[in-house]
């Protein structure tokens, strides 16, 4: 294509961008009316219940102002109940690698052992089908009987949940891998394990990558779930804390933060996808 | 009327014994400690037996104050009781310790300790850790990551009857919060619909199953008619959902802690009904709750703890510092509200949603005792509506569970002025409750599921 | 007469049918030989059973009747001895064409360092005109490239027998041709034996010792062997010019046009 500008998108993501701020702003401009009670009362109440409405939802400029006073200082600690969002955003990001890492352990060699034999993925696949379409939000109270911690109860949950992508890919990939490849390694009389690991392994990893992809997505999305029904730390205990305040302009902030941190995780594993990806 | 006071004196109205001081707390200053202890300890036998204060005094002279303590002595062993109250408490098996609470204003005492120095006071070192939830604070307190909790005045006795947990486990409740300090909000459409009779249909929102929110509601509905299984709905929404679920038109109202009441003002959802005060004065609300564990097993531990406790609350009940609290505890660590919200509820002076400023200045107060009446109230309520199927010793689960005698001992010694009655009457919308006929009072309301 | 190098006795085929009964074979009586240094090629239409018999030879497929004996021995599953190129040049695509060939090397000399697996792999992917193209992904190479690195990799194990299914049967007529001259003038500096599968008859007149010519299932068997003897220093460019050439080819074609579809009448190796 003649001319095709590689600033063309960018500016078009900003485009949108902008027509999206305005759009809210639009829509949430407070109409402070007139107060229709007395000075006093007003003092008590908040401004849109002065002028007999109800307190509206935030537009940009509230959520900018917030969103820059959690910039400003994102790492402070006033105790257990109050610390800044990196340290919230920390906590859950740690609480997600381990329990996606631990999935990954368990999923990859199960899912390489099951797409090999055809009888193994026969005996597993019930269990599959029946465990995977679980929610996390079921399997917590479980878990915070059974373990009572509950940091390792989230660290369980978000192991049970990212699992399953894992497996199914990893054993889909290497159930998957063409048999011409198989052959060249039988020819040249290459033993099983070598050819698990020089041929099936590498054949399956695109796959298996899609599979962990997927899998961290989940995990990035559990885990707020799990923190908001475990409280104490973590940017889903940070989300029901400012629930609790009915301070939508931070649930905003939140909101924004995990979608950053979700985006980043994706783009780490993607570029590592890239590493092992090949064209046929 | 205090503990202090020389309760084999005919003549004491329960005022300072020698009359030489403004108050029984001087007076035992002065007389030194050892001695108010003794008094404390008689004084609190004799009130076991006599409640009504004229009857202990009719005894009194016809006896003589010498053959009253003699008699007394024969049927309780005062000498051990005396001996045992002296103990001071022992070095403290535990000293960090995690107490959790649930933001809301019925855990002021509990919140307020920590940054205000009542439990350092003490010597502990406690971390007051906010909890997601009712089921979860339980949860937690039962497998021992919570020492202690902030609960609702039923869950001790759900906990120790084994209702609506895995187990039963002896729980116990050494000190109530706080007293009234909850409302019914309407949402706003409702203004002109408050007759109660008109609720039919309504759907309604309280904390959790086993609360006094529960209770309270269905009792002012029942008074009026309405039964609260089949004629409106009720459902268990956390707290900070209901203001959400009030603007969003998924419930009519709730009957709620604060300061969800004052926030739904606040933001101009909903308005405040009636508080609960004026359906029961002085009924319980959340409470400071322990395993019987705790207690038994690290007895000066659990002491210093309900001692800092019960200071905090000495602290909140006073009017003049309700201010000073309000803003303490709004801040993200604690309750995260704003500091108006808190200081309506606190101080008792507030905007009710419909355009009035009311005054109402206990319209939340903090009285630790335990009264075991409270606990028969509730149990006989818990069988009311189904949630207990069994036959209950009432009493005995009152005594084991309520802890009265430590509330009163403590009371005393943070300078608040315990209760003189064994226990406390109390009428509910106007009915009077008597403690010692539960299986009657059951019996005697019209809408209920047994 | 001693035995030949590769014996296929009463080699037969059978897949079992949808109602579980052993169906008509696909081809039996197959029984041929080959000699050490010889080029064989089968001809006949699809369906005969032609990759089914390589992929037996290759041990990666079973015969339900008849046994194949190579250099004395029973074979029994793949070995390093029978070199394949299949049909679709199967090349592992992470892997650049040396890696690839390499592969081939290092299951074959597990013992080699680096450095002699290198050596050795370059050398045969200079034998097939690739040694401008080592460090590049099977993705980054024509088709014919990619064949070539697959005939590299099995030359390069060395093996007793090198087998080719259809090697060429996926590139144009122009790539053929280069390849097949090259095919012959590496099979004749190595005295390889080779027993090869294609539907192209020049391609086997020009590349083979013997022809044979299987007729089509069920029940095929080797219908005819062909001898070539024509010049061994024949090319492409120069085949056509054999006076023999035709005689030959016209027989092939009637072959496969006629007799290909009358499979009773058959003449024994």
């Amino acid at each position: 294509m003649r001319g095709e500008k590689p600033w063309g998108a960018p500016l078009l993501s900003v485009v949108i961008l902008v027509a999206l701020l305005l759009v809210w702003h639009a829509a949430t401009r407070a109409t402070t009316g007139e107060a229709v009670v007395d000075a006093e009362y007003a003092a008590l109440v908040g401004g849109a219940a002065a002028s007999g409405g109800k307190t509206p939802f935030p537009g940009p400029m509230d959520v900018g102002v917030q969103l820059w006073q959690h910039l400003k200082d994102p790492f402070y600690d006033r105790g257990p109940n109050d610390k800044g969002i990196g340290l919230q955003l920390a906590y859950s990001i740690v609480r997600v690698l381990g329990g996606f890492l631990l999935a990954a352990v368990v999923a990859i060699p199960l899912g390489f052992l099951i797409g090999m034999s055809r009888t193994v993925y026969r005996a597993f696949d019930p269990f599959i089908q029946v465990l995977k379409p679980i929610s996390p939000l079921a399997w917590m109270p479980l878990a915070l009987y059974t373990i009572k911690d509950a940091d390792t109860s989230a660290v369980f949950v978000i192991f049970i949940c990212s699992l399953w992508p894992m497996l199914v890919n990893t054993a889909f990939g290497v159930g998957a891998v063409r048999q011409d490849w198989l052959n060249v390694a039988r020819t040249l009389e290459v033993s099983r394990l070598r050819t698990a690991f020089l041929v099936i392994l590498p054949a399956a990893a695109p796959t298996i990558m899609t599979g962990m992809r997927i899998s961290v997505g989940i995990a990035w999305l559990v885990i707020v779930a799990a923190e908001m029904l475990i409280g104490g730390t973590g940017i889903g205990y940070f989300v029901w804390n400012e629930w609790n305040n009915l301070s939508i302009a931070n649930i905003i902030c939140a909101i924004l933060f995990i979608g950053v941190i979700g985006m980043l995780l994706d783009t780490m594993l993607a570029r590592a996808a890239r590493l092992v990806s090949y064209r046929e | 009327m205090s503990l202090f006071r020389n309760p084999f004196n005919a003549d004491t109205r329960l005022a300072c014994a020698c009359g030489r001081h403004a108050s029984p707390a001087e007076h035992d200053r002065a007389q030194g400690l050892d001695a108010a202890q003794d008094r404390a300890v008689e004084s609190a036998v004799m009130r076991a037996l006599f409640p009504q204060d004229d009857l202990r005094r009719r005894f009194l002279r016809a006896v003589g104050s010498g053959t009253a303590l003699a008699a007394v002595s024969s049927i309780f062993p005062l000498a051990l009781a005396k001996e045992a109250f002296a103990q001071s408490t022992g070095p403290l098996e535990k000293q960090k310790l995690k107490v959790g609470f649930i933001p809301i204003t019925c855990a002021t005492p509990i919140i307020m300790a920590h940054p205000m120095g009542f439990y350092a006071k003490q010597g502990l070192d406690v971390e007051v850790v906010k909890t997601a939830g009712w089921a979860l604070i339980r949860d937690k307190a039962m497998s021992g990551e919570y020492d202690a909790a902030h609960m609702l005045s039923p869950m001790p006795l759900a906990i120790t009857l084994g209702a609506g947990t895995s187990g039963a486990v002896p729980w116990t409740m050494p000190a109530v919060e706080n007293i009234n300090g909850q409302a019914i909000t309407l949402a706003m459409k409702h203004k002109d619909r408050r007759d109660p009779k008109d609720w039919k249909g309504f759907k309604l929102a309280v904390p959790f199953d086993y609360s006094m929110h529960n209770y309270l509601l269905r009792y002012y509905l029942a008074e009026h008619g309405i039964d609260p299984d089949t004629d409106v709905q009720i459902r268990s929404i956390p707290p900070p959902e209901m203001v959400a679920n009030l603007r969003a038109d998924n419930i009519d109202g709730f009957l709620a802690p604060d300061p969800v009441n004052q926030r739904a003002v606040y933001d101009g959802v909903g308005f405040i009904h009636i508080l609960s005060k004026e359906i029961w004065d002085g009924h319980p609300c959340c409470a400071f709750a322990a395993s019987k564990e705790f207690v038994t097993k690290m007895p000066n531990t659990y002491q210093a703890l309900l001692k800092s406790i019960i200071e905090a609350t000495a602290y909140a009940h006073d009017a003049s510092h309700r201010k000073e609290i309000a803003a303490a505890i709004a801040t993200p660590n604690y309750l995260n509200q704003p500091v108006t919200v808190l200081e309506q509820v606190l101080t008792g002076t507030y905007a009710d949603g419909l355009g009035k400023v009311i005054k109402v200045p206990e319209r939340i107060d903090f009285d630790p005792m335990p009264w075991p009446s409270f606990a028969v109230w509730i149990l006989t309520q818990m069988k009311r509506w189904g949630q207990v199927k069994t036959d209950i010793d009432y009493q005995k689960i009152a005594s084991e569970v309520f802890l009265a005698t430590d509330a009163i001992r403590l009371m005393r010694e943070a300078g608040m002025t315990p209760p003189t009655a064994k226990d406390k009457t109390f009428s509910v919308m106007g009915k009077p409750f008597d403690a010692t006929k539960p299986d009657e009072y059951l019996a005697s309301f019209k809408i209920r599921r047994t | 007469m001693s035995k030949p190098f590769l014996d296929i006795q009463a080699l037969a085929k059978r897949y079992p049918q949808r109602d579980g009964n052993p169906g008509p074979p696909v081809f039996d009586e197959v029984s041929f030989g080959i000699e050490r240094g010889q080029f064989v090629c089968v001809i006949g239409h699809s369906g005969c059973g032609k990759t089914t018999i390589l992929n037996i030879l290759a041990g990666i497929d079973h015969a339900s009747e008849g046994v194949v004996i190579m250099d004395g021995r029973e074979i029994d599953g793949p070995s390093l001895e029978r070199g394949v190129v299949f049909q679709a040049h199967a090349l592992l695509p992470w892997l650049t064409a040396l890696q690839n060939v390499a592969f081939g090397v290092r299951s074959r000399w597990p013992e080699y360092n680096r450095d002699k697996v290198r050596e050795h792999s370059v050398r045969y992917l200079e034998m097939v005109g690739l040694g401008h193209a080592l460090d590049k992904k099977p993705s980054e190479l024509s088709g014919g490239m990619k064949q070539r690195v697959g005939i590299a990799r099995a030359f390069a194990i060395q093996p007793k027998m090198l087998l080719l299914d259809e090697p060429f049967g996926a590139l144009d007529a122009l790539t053929r041709g280069t390849i097949q001259d090259e095919l012959r003038r590496i099979v004749r500096a190595t005295q390889q034996t080779v027993f090869m599968i294609t539907h192209d008859v020049d391609e086997a007149i020009l590349l083979s010792d013997r022809i044979l010519l299987m007729s089509t299932g069920p029940h095929a068997r080797i219908a005819e062997s062909v001898e070539i003897d024509l010049d061994p220093d024949r090319t492409r460019g120069s085949l056509h010019h054999d006076p023999r050439y035709y005689e030959i080819r016209n027989h092939l074609v009637d072959f496969l046009v006629d007799k290909a579809a009358h499979p009773k009448e058959t003449i024994p190796s």
